[in-house]
């Protein structure tokens, strides 16, 4: 006696069961019903890859107001939108980069430029320029003026504090109302009292000091960058210069990271940026090299996972902390120099104060797509990310996902700086291999970098 | 930033994580040093564990179970049960798949989509249908009144192509002719590679032909130089054609190579049926030649046929089906035999078990296709076309995003396009499909630099690393473990590293201070280091002892009669 079945398939379990229900689907993992899979995978990947890079537009938006160069950007405690910005005439704007309006515009602020720019707390800025004063507005005064009379309307200091000589930055404590301030000195000053309380700097240095940052967590450290290439940090509490780095070339920018209280970011004259740990100053955790010509800004995202960094080459980097090099490179025709550049507090976006007197915005991630998104599209974007990730090591996906367009001026210039740091190395090595073995022992980047650290 | 935010927004909460606990023989990669990467190593090894749980799991829920036919006692062959029996053995639903079409016009050859719910046949004289079988329904019946000679579908039930006297023609659904391709002349056979949309084409000429049907441009041409060819099939697995030709050889062609992948002296007289066993991944492939034996041949070695018999009446028409059964016509009729004794090499010519057989007078044989996902063999011949049930060949389970039976015309429209989204490139077609992802094979030294006078910054990093003695030797380890499952073998590879290492380590032994300090002290007669070279050279000579009496001792275990004069 044979058993017979023979497969069949009842059609209603195949079909939806009432008009306009899902059809149902069925899914049998087995490989062998899955052919060229990884094959599949890839060309998806290489999609993925090709349409994050199709879909890469950064520029949001430029905010326009200044007539001259923007050369100071600080964003405004506890908002995502709002951002303060000066320029070389000395007038001072603030944006809603949402609406992107003006909500505060004080023209003339300073006479000269305004070179040093902080919020004191929600409404209230502090502002130091060449003019050797510093002042304190009232950010929100016109907000209340309708926008004709905003332009014209000559504002009042809240507050004026009369520095000594040309002042270069300025600073705001976190929490107390204290702020710094510097010039070839670093002053700490009161928002009470029009003296200074107290005068802070290297026993040796006499040159000018460029930066001073408090850092955000742990805020009576200070540290302060000068034009005598040196990096000092400093204590409120002890009232002393802690610790001085001499470096190779002078810094022209730093920032505190958010997260790690004892990171600090360095914006270098030698095209390249350098995370230091405070504890350890002898030579710097990681180098960030990408930019073709000095770096004149830099800002932690809120995260600590990111920063942006603008060049004297006309170019915006975006860079993941720890990884040197590579970063996302944001850039357009009519950008020049940039002078400044900031994070927002939702670490979505980035803005830009360049030598062309506009303050841009830009998407922290390029291929971000803004707006609404629906669960399905939110997968689909989840799922290619995945991909990419996953197959990145492939040599055409990489490829796709590394190239980016440069401005031919700045990919000539990186072209030569290989090409000439290419020549150095070989020299080195020749050199190397004439000399008595073991004399001269080859040194690694980083640790050229500093020269001496003093105490 | 984009992957943080996207995480923080659609993250499965806590509560809805898969608790399952981390499997044990999970590697723990405590090897390696920096934490960031072992934690993501940790958490990829056990997603992909876990993943592969469930697929198991997966397996144990899948609904429908295959068909089958089974005896109680020795006596009984599932052989002797005829069509008419399966027939009334089986319910009315099931016993729809058998049916004959008499046809005029023949012999005819039939194939179906890959979803297995449509059929065309085409008459050596020219009738073309295409039709759903299931219902029905014609969908084109075409009357070309010229010779046919092979037909196929394109990527689904949409598109079909003929190879008529000349030229390949393609149709659409409803028969409206759409291309002539020209390029393509005197076809006798069509296979269309759906992963990568190519049809490929052999004709009298002797030209394998791959036309890209998406764009529409003709991909490569192959010379085969063994004139006309009327034998082809494709591996569905690594969209491999193999083709038979009159000489009895069978070639592989990928359309990356101007000459065949694999050329095999397979029969003595021409080759007339080749097909390739799907259920187990493309491995075995099965021939027949006029010379009336049918062969079965491993594709990975190659070596010598498997097993070979001799099928009556010769010139066998053969295929595979979606399980693993295979099915033999010649002579009057058709054969089947169930999978797992087909594969078991067999050195006397002898054919493996029958499971299944169906006379089928009207010769020739011309064609055999398996239904997917049916349980049916079509079989094309002089009088029409014969579908019979083959109880257990077909996939009772299907996967609705690679091939539906079901499927609406929305479904697929939306198949179409995301099939033409994940469109291989013709020249990603190899022999091992699974070539993708792996690791590149070590890039050798450019010619005419010498890697000993390199300088060590030059050199490429994992062999700075191996001579710092930094390098993970442990990931070598574990390619050893895949392929030779010997611990010797990465013991030796670690030994020679070690080796390496301590090669480097010499380095400043021939510098020309050291070498004078070193005559030096041999001239020397100290007698303190006179004594420590006297105990150093007693304590080797101790040990050597010991060693010669460990070797004697593991030569022979049995005590003898002769120990007592053994001199200790």
């Amino acid at each position: 006696m044979v058993k017979i079945s023979v497969l069949q398939r009842a059609p209603s379990a195949h079909l939806p069961a009432r008009p306009g229900d899902p059809t149902p689907t069925h899914r049998n993992l087995d490989p062998l019903h899955h052919p060229f899979s990884r094959a599949r995978e890839r060309i998806r990947a290489l999609n993925a890859a090709k349409m994050e890079r199709m879909f890469s537009k950064p520029f949001i938006a430029a905010l326009e107001g200044h007539s001259d160069a923007v050369e100071v950007l600080a964003r405004r405690p506890n908002s995502i939108t709002d951002v303060a910005s000066a320029s070389w005439d000395g007038e001072i704007i603030v944006h809603n980069s949402g609406r992107r309006t003006h909500l505060a515009k004080i023209p003339g602020a300073h006479k000269g430029k305004v070179s040093g720019l902080c919020w004191a707390d929600e409404n209230r800025i502090l502002s130091c320029g060449v003019d050797r004063n510093i002042k304190m507005w009232d950010a929100c005064q016109d907000a209340q003026l309708d926008p004709s009379e905003a332009g014209q309307s000559r504002l009042k200091p809240l507050a004026v504090f009369p520095g000594k000589g040309t002042l270069h930055s300025i600073d705001h404590h976190t929490k107390d109302p204290i702020f710094a301030s510097s010039s070839t000195i670093v002053q700490i000053w009161d928002e009470t009292k029009s003296a200074p309380i107290m005068d802070i700097t290297f026993s040796t240095s006499a040159e000018s000091v460029t930066r001073v940052r408090f850092n955000p967590s742990e805020p009576s450290v200070l540290a302060s960058i000068g034009s005598d290439r040196t990096f000092i940090l400093y204590d409120i509490r002890t009232g002393k210069a802690e610790r001085r780095v001499v470096m190779q070339m002078k810094n022209n920018d730093l920032s505190w990271s958010p997260t790690f209280p004892t990171t600090i970011l360095l914006a270098s004259e030698d095209h390249s940026l350098y995370t230091f740990d405070t504890r350890r100053l002898d030579t710097p955790t990681q180098m960030y090299k990408a930019h073709v010509s000095a770096v004149t800004s830099c800002d932690w995202s809120p995260t600590g996972t990111e920063f942006v960094s603008g060049g004297w080459d006309r170019t915006l980097r975006i860079w993941k902390e720890g990884r040197g090099s590579q970063p996302e490179v944001y850039h357009t025709k009519r950008m020049q120099r940039v002078l400044a550049t900031a994070f927002t507090a939702d670490a979505r976006f980035v803005l830009s104060g360049s030598d062309d007197g506009n303050v841009r915005i830009w998407k922290a991630n390029a291929s971000e797509k803004l707006g609404v998104i629906t669960a399905r599209e939110r997968s689909a974007i989840e799922y290619r990310d995945a991909l990419k990730d996953r197959w990145k090591m492939d040599a055409e996906i990489g490829k796709v996902q590394r190239s980016r367009h440069i401005p031919k001026p700045v990919y000539k210039a990186a072209q030569l700086k290989r090409t000439m740091e290419e020549a150095q190395r070989v020299k080195e090595e020749r050199r190397r291999r004439h000399t008595r073995a073991g004399e001269s022992k080859p040194k690694a980047a980083r640790k050229k970098v500093v020269i001496a650290e003093q105490s | 930033m984009d992957s943080l935010i996207t995480k923080a927004n659609t993250a499965l909460p806590r509560s809805l994580r898969t608790t399952d606990p981390v499997p044990q023989n999970a590697r723990k990669y405590n090897h390696i040093a920096n934490k960031k990467l072992r934690t993501t190593l940790r958490r990829q090894l056990t997603n992909a564990e876990r993943s592969k749980a469930l697929v198991k799991d997966a397996e144990l829920l899948l609904p429908n179970e295959a068909g089958k036919m089974e005896v109680e006692g020795d006596m009984d062959k599932t052989w002797r049960t005829s069509q008419d029996d399966i027939v009334n053995a089986v319910s009315v639903e099931a016993a729809h798949g058998r049916k004959e079409f008499q046809l005029d016009g023949g012999p005819y050859r039939a194939k179906y989509t890959r979803n297995g719910r449509h059929m065309a046949v085409v008459g050596q004289k020219g009738h073309v249908s295409t039709f759903d079988w299931q219902t029905g329904t014609i969908h084109s019946e075409l009357q070309l009144r010229e010779t046919c000679r092979d037909i196929t579908f394109l990527q689904d039930h949409s598109h079909y192509a003929v190879a008529q006297k000349k030229y390949v023609f393609i149709y659409d659904r409803d028969g409206v002719e759409l291309h002539r391709l020209k390029a393509h002349v005197e076809p006798t056979r069509l296979e269309f590679l759906p992963f990568h949309w190519l049809l490929a084409t052999v004709g009298n000429s002797g030209y394998l032909k791959y036309q890209d049907t998406s764009t529409g441009q003709l991909v490569v041409e192959h010379r085969t130089k063994l004139g006309a060819c009327v034998t082809m099939t494709q591996n569905v697995h690594n969209a491999v054609i193999h083709l038979g030709h009159q000489n009895g050889t069978v070639t592989l062609w990928t359309p990356n190579l101007p000459h065949p992948a694999v050329r095999l002296l397979a029969h003595l007289g021409p080759v007339c049926s080749v097909s390739v066993d799907q259920s187990s991944g493309g491995r075995y492939m099965v021939t027949a030649g006029m010379d009336g034996s049918v062969k079965l041949w491993d594709c990975r070695s190659w070596k010598e046929a498997l097993r070979s018999w001799n099928s009556r009446g010769g010139n066998a028409t053969v295929a595979w089906s979606q399980r693993g059964y295979l099915a033999v016509a010649s002579g009057g009729a058709v054969n089947v035999h169930s999978p797992p004794s087909i594969h078991i090499a067999h050195p006397a010519p002898s054919p493996p078990p029958l499971y299944l057989t169906h006379p089928q007078p009207a010769k020739p044989h011309t064609s055999l296709s398996f239904c997917p996902y049916h349980d049916v063999l079509a079989i094309g011949h002089a009088a029409g076309v014969s579908c019979i049930l083959v109880p257990g060949a077909g996939e009772p389970n299907f996967d609705s995003s690679e091939a539906d039976p079901f499927e609406g015309s929305k479904a697929r429209r939306e198949r179409e396009v995301k099939s033409l989204l994940d469109k291989i490139q013709p020249d990603m077609i190899t022999l091992d499909p699974e070539f993708l992802g792996k690791l590149a094979t070590p890039r050798k030294m450019t010619e005419g630099v010498d890697p000993d006078t390199l300088p060590f910054a030059r050199r490429p990093r994992l062999e700075r690393l191996r001579i710092q003695g930094k390098a993970d030797v442990t990931e070598d380890m574990s390619e050893a473990d895949v392929t030779t499952d010997d611990p010797a073998d990465a013991a030796v590879a670690r030994e020679r590293d070690h080796a390496e290492r301590e090669r480097r380590k010499m380095r400043g032994k021939g510098k020309s201070l050291k070498r004078y300090l070193r005559k030096k002290r041999k001239n020397v007669i100290d007698p303190r280091s006179v004594s420590v070279r006297e105990h150093l050279a007693k304590q080797r000579a101790e040990r050597e002892r010991v060693r010669e009496i460990s070797r004697d001792e593991s030569k022979s275990k049995l005590p003898s009669a002769l120990d007592r004069f053994h001199h200790r």
